[in-house]
């Protein structure tokens, strides 16, 4: 059982982000808004797994979280495969210190990148009528996203990669 | 010896009465210089079972709580025969699930809650969930256990409402933040702050006469239409158990 666990330990990881994503704590949120969930665990995983690993599990997240969400006419998946691949490019860092700030950094500028996405989508549906009126709720959503993330990705993804990590090291 | 302790406790300060009496006048020179204030609230608290006013108010607002629900209920069976013969949509409906709000969005992009009933217990996708206060959103979607609800606050929703004091009807649409937005085609309508908001008689998504919201800002005339902010009366960030209302549209 304890091997198992160690194996597929990203697997079961995966499993609980869409968990997460409805549990919507709101003590750790801030004006209403959560932290963007599912980049936490993408990007350990793409860091370790490379780009096309990113991009195919970028698309599996961006499926099952619109499956949860209800809006039909809005899709996170472009944002998620974006993400993926970008996360694939970087190289794992040996400097604890600086790749704890790093974490911050990218996925903050992960959830700026999804949340604009998903904001171009609705600005480019509602264009017709009155899109103005979305403009300051949406940028403040945005907003709040990259500040949150930013601010627990340090926590979260560094322990992630490390578990990632030696799950790896073991198979192999 | 013996003498001189009887002189000793001949002295006044060695009565026990003479110190009672000491303290009596002092209290009574408290009394005087407060002006009796101690008396009064003494007197206060002693006499409250007897005033008059306190127990003929208890007994006129009873009697105005029993002739409000008498009204309400004449009222309500006055408007269900009024309804029927105009032939209009049925605004009592008997069937109500209650069920707890078990995951909530409210702020963010998405503005949803889900609840612990789903089509096992009858719920439909298109039944109106309400919540103390009144109108929370429609049911969007069932499984088997759960349904989720769209919220009036989403950017999904477009709901036809009804303006009650000025007689009119306008769209209620979602703008993703928590106050949606009500817009009235018609450049003269004189929409105030403090306006009632209220389910549309003549909406096919909504049964009439819930209450929504009250007018809470009103944003500049635009292209012949005008449009105001609109506070909920119910809140979804804090609600707990809803009501989910079945009707046949």
């Amino acid at each position: 059982m304890n091997k198992l666990f160690t194996k597929k330990s990203s697997i079961i990881c995966f499993i609980f982000i869409p968990i997460i994503f409805l549990w919507h704590p709101n003590w750790i949120g801030f004006l209403g808004v959560q932290p963007y969930w599912p980049l936490f665990w993408l990007l350990p995983w793409s860091m370790i797994n490379g780009s096309i690993n990113g991009l195919i599990f970028g698309l599996f997240l961006g499926l099952i979280l619109d499956s949860l969400t209800l809006d039909n006419n809005f899709t996170q998946i472009p944002g998620l495969i974006l993400c993926g691949i970008l996360f694939g490019r970087i190289k794992l860092h040996s400097h604890i210190l600086v790749g704890h700030f790093r974490h911050g950094l990218i996925c903050s500028f992960g959830s700026f990148l999804c949340g604009t996405l998903y904001f171009l989508q609705i600005l480019f549906k509602n264009f017709s009528d009155g899109s103005f009126l979305l403009f300051i709720p949406s940028l403040k959503n945005i907003l709040a996203e990259v500040f949150l993330t930013g601010l627990f990705a340090p926590f979260i993804c560094s322990q992630l990669l490390m578990i990632f990590k030696f799950s790896k090291r073991k198979l192999q | 010896m013996l003498d001189v302790r009887r002189i000793s406790t001949s002295r006044w300060w060695h009565k026990k009465k003479s110190w009672f009496f000491l303290g009596i006048f002092v209290f009574l020179v408290f009394v005087r210089i407060s002006k009796g204030s101690f008396y009064k609230d003494f007197y206060y608290f002693i006499s409250k079972p007897f005033w008059p006013g306190q127990f003929q108010k208890e007994v006129i607002l009873k009697s105005i709580d029993q002739e409000s629900l008498i009204k309400l209920n004449l009222l309500k069976k006055d408007n269900r025969r009024l309804r029927e013969i105009l032939s209009l949509q049925e605004s009592s409906s008997k069937d109500k699930i209650s069920a707890a709000v078990i995951s909530r969005k409210t702020g963010g992009w998405w503005r949803q809650i889900i609840l612990n009933k789903g089509s096992k217990d009858g719920v439909e996708i298109g039944n109106i969930v309400l919540g103390p206060g009144g109108l929370l959103g429609r049911v969007n979607d069932t499984s088997l256990f759960t349904s989720s609800v769209t919220l009036i606050t989403s950017p999904e929703s477009k709901l036809g409402v009804w303006v009650d004091r000025i007689q009119i009807n306008g769209l209620l649409v979602g703008l993703g933040d928590d106050f949606p937005s009500l817009i009235l085609y018609s450049q003269d309508a004189d929409i105030k702050v403090g306006d009632f908001v209220s389910s549309s008689p003549a909406s096919t998504l909504l049964p009439p006469n819930i209450p929504i919201g009250i007018v809470h800002s009103i944003d500049k005339t635009l292209k012949s239409r005008k449009t105001a902010k609109i506070l909920l009366l119910a809140k979804p960030q804090v609600i707990d158990w809803v009501q989910i209302l079945k009707v046949n549209i």
